[in-house]
């Protein structure tokens, strides 16, 4: 034991990191996505998408997850412009980057929103219309409940594409003299948002015993409105026709949808959409087109029993 | 000779780490700019960790000062959403940060609970507060001041480099400041001894007469403190804030501590050893993403890191 071991180690992660660094090399333009949110089921589609279009036109891509935390997502952007890439695109509110943004434009990179939110300092911006989405789900649940009726709701205000469903829920729900929002809730999400919801909705569950005291659960997303139909079969109350709603689609939510439960109706993103438009648009400015919208729509679809199987 | 090896050991793979991004990167990795910003990207760490420093001196823990750096960013955005000046917003979430600090130095002196234990149940209680006060919200946009969020992009001029024009950020400065308030207290003055006497043996502290209660509550204060300015510049590099926000930050301040203690004599924390660590772990993130490594076998590789360091001092320790 004379040469310095920890050295040793030192060097062993080094020649590591080299084999795995060099892997893309050689590859004609440098395009990297940056994200906190890697773990939310829709990013991974964004990004596979993406990467699809992105290795037809043959680039080097290089995915970032700072695993929630945003101040990295603006180290991790000031890396890129030392590096010089060709193109950035980040899935986090820009408003919270603008720090990152700003060095990307300095240097003259541009960079890309993938379901982010609009900015001046992005090319554009490309997600589902948010608010489209919550209209969709929100009138679901108006119409079936008949226009009255207590209706719980599960909302996420602090990510702001998330907020803007919860806005129009509000509104619609609003727009109804005798639908009464007994309860907005705002989940823990920290462990998939499933588990908190489940637990939040059988506390509410336990404080409505009366049949019909609950007519029914609006989620801003899936997995709350897993957790609350969880609450409610177990609770024994699924056949007091608690009408369900959720927004994303999920595989999971589909499958609740199709076995003709509670869980009714969900809306689907076309997340693999986003992520090959954003390819596209990153293609077009690469070849020098100029982008006007600062917001590029990609279409969105209720999903029922009549077409959740799809 | 394993001496050598123990105390030493690490900076010679810091040194090997810094030789490898020159040499993979040297276009990009060794230019001013770039230190600049690994300097400006490790500041918020820098100081929850100094923070951290004090307590891990006596042999304690802080697990809040993640939840305590949100609730102080959360407190600030709140009170500059509500139209009041920028300096009041920064005092009272400081002071938000140094009380919560001065419980969990109840908790653990006056109450005699764990630190680990106490520290764990502030975390929830802080970041529980975080999200009652916020409404779960993240506060962002006009709701902040734009003076705020310009804070963290300015800096001093440092002229050109290679045509670039480059600045001493502000957010490093005030890391560099905290640092070396922490420094003097720990290795200058007879409270800093007394918290090493603590850490070397409480009980023979306590009989030799140092006051070990107001010590160690006074230290969990600072701690709380640091913690939420380290809040306030996150807060601010984002020009927003949400509950978690800070909640990384108390891992990576744990780590960078232990990956100092690897320097040191006996394993005590160090101020500057502890400054070493949050570089080696800034290094790494910026290094590894210029050479594009995955970012998931980059959080693999620190863990290694971390463990093959403290792994290393403490076999050699151990031989002894």
């Amino acid at each position: 034991m004379s040469l310095n071991k920890s050295a040793l180690a030192f060097a062993g992660i080094l020649l590591a990191t080299t084999v795995l660094g060099t892997g893309a090399a050689l590859a004609q333009a440098k395009v990297a996505i940056v994200t906190p949110y890697m773990a939310q089921p829709g990013t991974q589609f964004y990004v596979e998408a993406f990467e699809a279009v992105a290795a037809e036109n043959d680039w080097e891509v290089n995915v970032i997850d700072t695993a929630g935390d945003v101040a990295a997502v603006i180290s991790r952007i000031e890396d890129l412009v030392v590096q010089n890439v060709d193109a950035i695109v980040i899935n986090v509110d820009p408003t919270q980057v603008t720090a990152g943004l700003q060095s990307a434009k300095d240097a003259g990179i541009p960079v890309f929103g993938m379901d982010a939110g609009a900015d001046p300092l992005l090319v554009t911006n490309v997600t589902s219309n948010g608010y489209a989405m919550a209209a969709e789900t929100s009138t679901y649940v108006a119409d079936r409940i008949k226009g009255e009726g207590n209706v719980v709701m599960f909302v996420f205000d602090a990510f702001p594409p998330v907020q803007v469903r919860g806005v129009v829920a509000d509104a619609v729900f609003g727009n109804f003299p005798d639908i009464k929002v007994l309860d907005r809730v705002t989940p823990d999400v920290s462990d998939g948002g499933i588990a908190d919801s489940r637990a939040k909705m059988e506390a509410i569950l336990a404080a409505n015993p009366e049949p019909g005291s609950i007519k029914a659960v609006w989620a801003a997303w899936d997995q709350p409105a897993l957790g609350a139909l969880q609450a409610i079969e177990d609770a024994g109350r699924s056949g007091e026709g608690i009408v369900i709603t959720g927004i994303d689609a999920n595989p999971q939510a589909r499958e609740a949808i199709a076995a003709g439960g509670n869980f009714e109706a969900s809306v689907a993103q076309d997340f693999a959409g986003i992520g090959a438009t954003t390819a596209e648009a990153v293609a077009r400015v690469l070849a020098g087109e100029e982008i006007l919208q600062s917001v590029t729509y990609v279409p969105t679809k209720l999903v029922t029993a009549a077409n959740a199987a799809e | 000779m394993q001496l050598f090896v123990r105390r030493y050991g690490t900076l010679i793979g810091f040194v090997a780490i810094l030789v490898f991004f020159s040499a993979v990167l040297p276009g990009t990795f060794p230019t001013a700019r770039n230190w600049l910003n690994i300097t400006q990207q490790v500041s918020m760490l820098m100081v929850v960790a100094a923070g951290m420093t004090i307590v891990m001196v006596m042999g304690d823990f802080d697990l809040s000062v993640g939840s305590a750096a949100s609730l102080a960013g959360i407190v600030a955005a709140l009170m500059m959403a509500a139209g009041q000046p920028i300096w009041a917003a920064v005092a009272v979430a400081l002071l938000v940060g140094l009380l919560g600090g001065a419980f969990n130095g109840a908790m653990v002196s006056l109450v005699g609970i764990l630190p680990f234990i106490a520290t764990l149940a502030t975390m929830t209680m802080f970041s529980g507060l975080a999200f009652v006060v916020s409404g779960g919200k993240t506060i962002s946009g006009r709701a902040i001041p734009e003076d705020f969020g310009n804070f963290a992009r300015g800096g001093i001029p440092l002229g050109e480099w290679g045509g670039v024009a480059i600045s001493l950020p502000n957010l490093s400065i005030i890391a560099i400041v905290v640092v070396l308030a922490v420094w003097v207290l720990l290795e200058q003055t007879t409270y800093g001894r007394r918290l090493y006497a603590i850490g070397g043996n409480m009980e023979a502290a306590h009989l030799s007469g140092i006051a070990v209660k107001r010590l160690r509550l006074i230290a969990f204060s600072l701690t709380g403190l640091a913690a939420a300015a380290g809040g306030l510049m996150y807060a601010s590099r984002v020009a927003s804030a949400n509950p978690v926000q800070g909640s990384g930050l108390m891992l990576n301040a744990i780590a960078a501590v232990f990956l100092g203690t690897t320097m040191s004599r006996h394993g005590e924390p160090r101020i500057l050893a502890t400054v070493v660590g949050v570089i080696v772990l800034g290094v790494l993130d910026n290094g590894l993403t210029q050479m594009s490594v995955d970012s998931y076998v980059r959080q693999v590789l620190v863990g290694a890191l971390i463990l093959l360091a403290v792994a290393a001092s403490s076999v050699t320790q151990g031989r002894r």
